[in-house]
């Protein structure tokens, strides 16, 4: 861990002197701060009740500026955009592809990059981190013809198939992470198990991934955020239409020449309701386990 | 070795076992046919809907699953990669559809009797598009649109203007609003695609006869080619520039679906849409009032004609394993019944010869065009899909630059020529 | 470590066979079928490099290229350093740390459909009004429809959406920094921007390079918001290669060209991001 060492060297030489702390709150809340982070959130709120207000109108009340409340609330946009999109099944499918392809991903993509970064040293491992992460700059399209017609041959043109083929494409990038994060563990813990009898699996399960906790779930939102919102998988793999996601389903608003916009913000409110949660219940576990991780 | 934690455990097989049970439909009764119809317009679903349940009530034995699909283009496509082609389709009968029929995708209709009951004016057109041999028929027409010019019958009587006949008539015409303060007409640049109704009319009735077969024929051979987008499309320029003179302050900025409010709202005169833009129109202003009449492009009342194109194209899969099934639907759905209500709801035309009267008095001004055959299909269907026609369009609406709108048209005809290679069924 | 490497290979190769079949296999495929012109459908012929020859005769083509790269540059620029500094804020001591948190994931999360229709309206309405009051003049015509700053509305909005991604990365990256590190600083009296350069920026180098070279990518291969937002106008000034691809190849029925296009853009990707990972894992040794 040279750069950490190096950064304590120079927070210890930039002055000779010890000074008593000033400046920082350290025990309060550092309230400009708050502040600019409350005019920053308005880039997000300003669009956020934009799409709220529409969500609520008719589309005789659509114009304006855009701003004004709605004139004459109707709530029928939502029951409207539930029964439009069949919104029950398609959550559902939804749910089932990024459950599965979160908690696939996580469970295998770690393992791949745990047997890659402690091995990098020898050639296959090696060959293996640049394959993986080489793909990553392959285009969908150039894929996207060619996976379809195989995942039909080989029967994975259903929602299981889907989170399979989520999982796996998503190696590149997690193998690229998890890699890096896993290399900045030091070997010690694992040559002590060693000793101590510890099979391989046996250390991954219970030394190595519950370290992993930070990565882990930062891997989880994106793959998640991936999943929930992706059309155009979806839109290739899958031939059942019970099987359809949420971005599918959604797609009913849009005809060439009349775009349903009130009822579609309402749909797309709807959904992006519970990926809001998980994240936010999530993102506790990116901070939380890395401090039990640092604290050695 | 190496297992599972009990909460992903768990999650994990739960996943899986839904996945495995969503992807297994209820089995079909003995000896009960599954039609599997592409469906690709939204706003038509309740209504095929609809008809899908007279139809299996009559029918008892076949079941049809409508598959509205998204983004209709791309999936037709994996389904055809898939060998999944569908048995029944509706597609818009454009490039993209005679593209596919070339490829010979679709089955061939012309025995079938509903094809004798089609106008023979939209049949043309929509073989036009492309088909897999100059002897078959890939698709019926269910419902047509019409490209002409909506306008406001309040705002026309108010100052006293009546439908143009003749080119003269419709500038003088934007003249008289325009001096009256009114907004002639209510242009939406920000959507490119807004540009091309006054194209396709412009250019169907003043590009000479066979315009693209000439095209087609002179192969890469731009240099020695009879005809040209440079050398025949130049009244079409100059004209289409005229109208988008009479844009109102701030259009560039509009689009279309704002340009539907203002409209329906009454804030201009005219309106470059057509039929299709009806019912986002209403929808914007249920009180809106719409009339209609084609685009007079010359001074020659004789020679006007409505630009319609197949919205609603009916056909099978080629290789489709139920043909009988398949054939009795697409024949109900043909039917007059059926069309006659189907292009009521959806403000369209009825391209068959026993369709009752045009109602929609949005529609009227165009209807005796429509029955009469006095039609000619969209030039842009001509086009390989792959030239960005509605964006070079716009680029010439916004800087007015003929030369350049024109050498890019056929710059882009000729390098498509050049890389696409003399194939057997093209 | 020498136990049990029979293990390791247990662990990597059945990911590595699923991945050659899903995914190397198709790629192949897709490359093959760049030397062909098959539509997507039908029959195909083998017309090995006329595609690439013909591509480079694309005067689309070359423009769509020479417009993304603008714009991929521009915005990984500043989404990474809005990203940073963002995720610093959201990593101090501020007060409704989560509701901030959860606020500023917004718009990652948000459907395209959405974004695209309440910024249109937005460039096209509001911020007009506000250009002529306040007296700018290029503001008060929508942004988007003006051929030589659409594209700079197309990063902001780009940037907006997907800052959030690289927040998250960031903050994973900082909180691997130990807080007595800054405690030490503060002890010696370092300033805010000493701290910030002798301790932030050095321990989150490798975060800082990954997330330049995925932004750089990603944005590379914008399709979605630039359909959203100007559908690839005024006339063809912001069209991507992307989108050249999807348009041309799918339902322009190109699509053996467009693989050729895919291929190139392939290249093109990997060298960019070759030179921008190895000029940046230079500057982090030099930390």
């Amino acid at each position: 861990m040279t750069s950490t060492t190096e950064a304590r060297a120079t927070a210890r030489t930039v002055t000779g002197r010890r000074r008593p702390r000033r400046g920082r709150l350290s025990d309060g809340v550092n309230w400009p701060l708050t502040a600019l982070a409350a005019v920053l959130a308005l880039t997000v709120l300003i669009p956020l009740y934009f799409t709220v207000i529409t969500a609520l109108k008719t589309p005789d009340q659509l114009g304006g500026s855009g701003f004004e409340w709605p004139t004459r609330i109707r709530p029928e946009n939502f029951s409207d955009a539930w029964n439009l999109t069949n919104f029950p099944r398609a959550l559902l499918n939804s749910a089932i592809v990024t459950v599965g392809a979160v908690v696939l991903t996580i469970l295998s993509n770690s393992l791949v990059a745990y047997a890659i970064a402690r091995n990098l040293h020898k050639r296959f491992f090696k060959f293996l981190y640049y394959f993986f992460v080489a793909a990553l700059f392959v285009p969908f399209p150039i894929i996207m013809l060619p996976a379809t017609k195989e995942t039909a041959l080989l029967g994975l043109d259903n929602p299981a198939g889907l989170f399979l083929l989520y999982t796996v494409y998503g190696l590149s990038f997690n193998v690229f992470v998890y890699t890096a994060f896993i290399r900045s563990i030091p070997m010690e813990l694992e040559e002590a198990a060693t000793m101590d009898g510890a099979t391989t699996w046996g250390i991954f399960r219970r030394i190595i991934f519950p370290l992993l906790t930070p990565m882990n779930a930062t891997v989880g939102i994106l793959t998640c955020l991936w999943a929930w919102n992706d059309f155009l998988l979806p839109l290739v793999i899958l031939s059942d239409p019970a099987a359809r996601t949420l971005p599918l389903a959604q797609y009913v608003f849009q005809s060439q020449f009349n775009t349903n916009y009130t009822v579609a913000f309402a749909s797309y409110l709807m959904a992006l309701a519970p990926l809001l949660l998980v994240y936010l219940f999530a993102q506790r576990w990116v901070i939380s386990g890395v401090m039990r991780g640092s604290i050695k | 070795m190496f297992h599972l934690k009990q909460g992903p455990a768990k999650a994990l097989s739960a996943a899986l076992a839904a996945a495995l049970l969503t992807s297994c439909a209820a089995p079909p009764a003995e000896n009960e046919v599954t039609l599997d119809f592409f469906q690709f317009k939204p706003e038509a679903v309740q209504e095929f809907a609809g008809l899908i349940d007279e139809f299996e009530a009559a029918n008892p034995g076949i079941r049809v699953l409508q598959n509205n699909v998204p983004d209709p283009d791309t999936a037709i496509r994996t389904l055809l990669v898939k060998n999944k082609t569908p048995d029944v389709l509706t597609l818009n009968g454009n490039a993209s559809f005679g593209l596919l029929a070339e490829a010979c995708v679709f089955a061939d209709l012309s025995q079938e009797p509903s094809a004798k009951e089609v106008l023979p004016a939209v049949q043309d057109i929509l073989n036009a598009n492309g088909r897999c041999s100059d002897t078959e028929i890939n698709g019926l027409p269910m419902a047509n649109n019409a490209s002409g010019i909506l306008y406001n019958p309040e705002i026309f009587a108010k100052y006293g203007v009546s439908a143009p006949q003749t080119w003269d008539e419709l500038i003088a015409a934007a003249e008289t609003f325009k001096a009256n303060g009114v907004a002639p007409f209510y242009m939406t640049l920000k959507d490119a695609w807004t540009t091309s109704p006054a194209l396709v009319n412009l250019a169907a009735q003043l590009q000479p006869d066979g315009f693209f077969d000439r095209l087609r024929a002179a192969g890469t051979d731009r240099n020695n080619s009879p005809v040209s987008f440079s050398k025949d499309y130049q009244e079409v320029a100059d004209k289409l520039l005229q109208l988008f003179k009479y844009a109102q302050p701030g259009a560039v900025g509009v689009d279309y679906a704002s340009g539907n409010k203002a409209f329906a709202d009454g804030k201009a005169a005219m309106y470059l849409n057509g039929s299709f833009a009806v019912p986002a129109i209403r929808a914007a202003n249920p009180d809106a009032k719409i009339a209609s009449f084609p685009y007079p492009v010359t001074n020659n009342p004789a020679n006007t004609t409505v630009v319609s194109g197949v919205d609603v194209t009916l056909t099978m899969g080629r290789e489709t394993p139920h043909r009988a099934e398949a054939q009795k639907f697409v024949n109900f759905l043909m039917s007059k019944e059926v069309i006659d209500k189907y292009t009521k709801n959806q403000s369209a035309f009825a391209p068959i010869r026993s369709a009752a009267p045009q109602q929609d008095p949005a529609l009227q001004g165009m209807a005796s065009y429509f029955t009469a055959g006095r039609l000619d299909g969209y030039m842009d269907h001509q086009l390989p899909p792959s030239i960005p026609l509605v964006n070079i369009t716009q680029q010439f609406v916004l800087d007015g630059d003929k030369a350049r709108f024109l050498n890019t048209l056929d710059n882009e005809w000729f390098k498509i020529a050049a890389r696409t290679p003399k194939r057997g069924d093209q | 470590m020498t136990h049990s490497s029979k293990a390791f290979y247990w662990m990597a190769v059945p990911a590595l066979l699923l991945f050659v079949t899903l995914h190397t296999i198709p790629a192949l495929t897709g490359v093959f079928f760049s030397l062909t012109d098959y539509a997507g459908y039908g029959k195909w012929t083998f017309v090995g490099l006329e595609n690439y020859f013909s591509l480079f005769k694309d005067d689309r083509v070359l423009s769509s290229y020479s417009f993304t790269f603008l714009f991929a540059v521009t915005t990984t620029i500043i989404v990474n350093v809005l990203a940073l500094a963002i995720a610093m804020l959201l990593n101090a001591k501020i007060r409704f740390q989560t509701a901030f948190r959860g606020i500023f994931f917004i718009p990652n999360v948000l459907a395209i459909l959405i974004i695209g229709y309440v910024f249109n309206f937005i460039f096209s309405n509001s911020l007009p009004l506000l250009g002529q009051w306040a007296g700018i003049e290029w503001l008060s015509t929508s942004i988007l429809a003006n051929e030589d700053l659409a594209w700079l509305g197309i990063v902001a909005v780009s940037a907006w959406q997907s800052i959030a991604f690289s927040v998250i990365l960031y903050l994973a990256g900082l909180q691997t920094i130990p807080a007595d590190l800054y405690e030490a600083a503060d002890l010696d009296g370092a300033g805010y921007w000493r701290q910030f350069r002798s301790i932030t920026f050095p321990m989150i180098g490798a975060f800082f390079t990954i997330n330049m070279v995925l932004a750089l990518k990603g944005f590379l291969q914008a399709f979605d918001q630039i359909v959203a937002l100007t559908g690839g106008g005024p006339g063809t000034s912001t069209e991507s290669v992307a989108m050249v691809i999807f348009r041309g190849g799918f339902q322009g029925g190109e699509y053996g060209y467009q693989m050729a296009n895919s291929v190139v853009y392939l290249l093109v990707i990997v060298a960019v991001s070759v030179i921008q990972l190895r000029t940046l894992q230079r500057k982090e040794a030099d930390f």
